[in-house]
């Protein structure tokens, strides 16, 4: 059957970037958008630029608002979804409207874990634009802040927090933070960044928080005294926004369950980006991997051959320092060797890990072409000698 | 760096760099300054060796394009991966939603050769 029209449910960077992509692929039919917020924008500047004020929502939106009609797509901005009936096709709205399609495509991402004792007013949690405004409020000189959880979003927002004045404590159970995404080595610098900028960061876990007058008090775990906080931020990870696949009869299980295609469980019903995972991984939880979903969602409903399987791209920014990884990183072991291009803690400089002559995972600080070239070595299968990617004088495209 | 301009007003070109002073698959910045135009210039060479020119600045955020991954006809901005076709200078891919400015550039005896504000 020809597909004819085609409702996304979210507007985030995995619903922008599936109906993008069917137009792109020639797609002709109806297409229609419904997206919570008045225009999709872009997350990751929420932790960065948008919070430091460098940024303003116009500037972050995933497309021009005047795209959407270009593209003839229907945005349905402000809108909510409440219900998706995959037999009939039906997806309704909070207003009652019901939209009817012969591909729903899920793109709900996901909400952060707010733990139930943390409901007062001065505790934040970070994944909207209005959680960005609400916790700027909070970041002037001298205010107190602690955030809770040292994990990419955590330590962007201690960076960006210090950048503001703010006094910062930041804590994690888990030292260092990343080490299964960066390696160990990597990671124990990274994390070692925070103190350098005045971050006091401790290696313990929150016991109790509690509203006062004038703020937070808060236990933390080992020590005698509580502290007083202005602010709090619990980055603490996310929780799939998985209630109308839920109730749509859907299978998951941390995640909408989907196949390489992106199809869910039930054949009209497909599901991208942070909402969604396939059924023997993780959540993917980085913004590239939700933008491939979108494409490989749109191939998978155009009947067309499916964007080229790529090793997982991700950044993150601290400090001033553009860190990223493409793959994955292991530990030393009997097959996999570590290989260091540059010093650890010298910016640039990246680290790879190959397994045998084949480079599985890279790692880079201020080095993004040493990085591009190993996503290529990952994707092409190159043989490469440790030798030669340690060599800093060596040009890493030669060895493609 | 020389400006060279025609009696009749038509220009010949900034000479801004040799061939080989730019490696296949790199780019190097020329300033304002020089070029007189509002963004910095990326030379751009692709990886069969074609020169090619850009604005500088990446439409989405501040990357310099001169620092990208040149390849395929594409340069790729070194902060988070938009790719901008060297010769229309059209974005393929998000972050970034805006079309940068391409540049006339020509390579004689060795030498790149750049007009600004001429189209390729
Ligand atoms: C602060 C922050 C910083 C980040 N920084 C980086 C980074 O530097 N690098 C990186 O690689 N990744 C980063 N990420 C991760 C990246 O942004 C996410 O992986 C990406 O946003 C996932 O996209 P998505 O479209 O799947 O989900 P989302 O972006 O969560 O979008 C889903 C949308 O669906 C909407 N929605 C949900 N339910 C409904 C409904 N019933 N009806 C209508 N709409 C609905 C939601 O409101 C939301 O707008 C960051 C994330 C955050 C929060």
């Amino acid at each position: 059957m020809t597909v004819s029209s085609v409702v996304v449910v979210g507007g985030g960077i995995a619903g922008v970037s599936t109906v993008a992509e069917l137009r792109k692929h020639g797609y002709a039919g109806e297409l229609t958008l419904v997206s919570a917020d008045a225009v999709p924008y872009d997350r990751p500047p929420l932790s960065k630029e948008y919070l430091a004020g460098s940024r303003d929502l116009e500037s972050i939106a995933l497309q021009p608002p005047s795209w959407y009609a270009e593209q003839r797509i229907s945005l349905i901005g402000s809108a909510a979804a409440v219900a998706v009936r995959p037999d009939a096709g039906e997806v309704e709205l909070a207003d009652g409207q019901i939209l009817t399609a012969d591909r729903i495509v899920l793109a709900t991402g996901g909400r952060a874990v707010r733990p139930p004792i943390a409901q007062a007013a001065p505790i934040h949690v970070l994944r909207e634009v209005a959680d960005a405004d609400r916790l700027r409020t909070q970041l002037v000189p001298g205010a107190r802040l602690l955030i809770v959880g040292a994990g990419l979003i955590g330590a962007e927002v201690a960076s960006t927090a210090r950048g503001l004045g703010a006094e910062v404590v930041l804590v994690d159970p888990l030292v260092p933070p990343l080490a299964a995404a960066v390696g160990s080595e990597v990671a124990t610098w990274l994390h070692g960044l925070h103190a350098v900028h005045g971050v006091e960061a401790l290696a313990t876990t929150v016991e109790t928080l509690l509203e006062t007058p004038t703020g937070v008090a808060v236990q933390l775990q080992g020590e005698r005294d509580s502290r007083e906080f202005d602010a709090v931020l619990l980055a603490v990870g996310l929780s799939p926004e998985n209630v109308l696949a839920e109730s749509a009869g859907l299978e998951v299980d941390r995640g909408v369950l989907i196949d390489a295609g992106q199809l869910t469980s039930h054949p009209s019903v497909l599901a991208v980006g942070d909402c969604s995972r396939l059924r023997d991984h993780p959540r993917a939880e980085h913004w590239e991997a939700a933008q491939v979903d979108g494409a490989r969602a749109a191939a998978t409903i155009l009947e067309i051959a499916p964007p080229p399987a790529a090793a997982p791209w991700w950044w993150t920014d601290r400090y001033g320092l553009h860190v990223e990884g493409v793959g994955e990183m292991r530990s030393p072991d009997a097959v996999h060797q570590t290989v260091v291009r540059g010093v650890v803690g010298e910016p640039p400089f990246s680290v790879f890990t190959l397994r045998s002559e084949r480079v599985i995972g890279a790692v880079a600080v201020d080095d993004p072409n040493a990085v591009r070239a190993a996503r290529r070595m990952i994707d092409r299968q190159v043989d490469v000698r440790a030798s030669d990617l340690a060599d800093v004088t060596q040009n890493l495209r030669k060895l493609l | 760096m020389t400006g060279i301009s025609g009696n009749d007003g038509s220009s010949t070109g900034i000479r801004v760099a040799s061939v080989d002073d730019i490696p296949e698959g790199e780019g190097i910045a020329i300033s304002s300054d020089i070029t007189g135009t509002e963004d910095d210039i990326a030379i751009l060479r692709d990886d069969d060796g074609t020169c090619w020119a850009l604005n500088d600045t990446c439409t989405h955020e501040t990357a310099s394009l001169a620092e990208g991954w040149v390849e395929d006809g594409d340069v790729e901005c070194p902060l988070h991966s938009s790719r901008f076709n060297l010769r229309t200078g059209k974005v393929d891919g998000l972050p970034a939603t805006r079309d940068t400015v391409p540049h006339r550039v020509e390579v004689r005896d060795g030498e790149v050769y750049l007009f600004p504000g001429e189209r390729p």
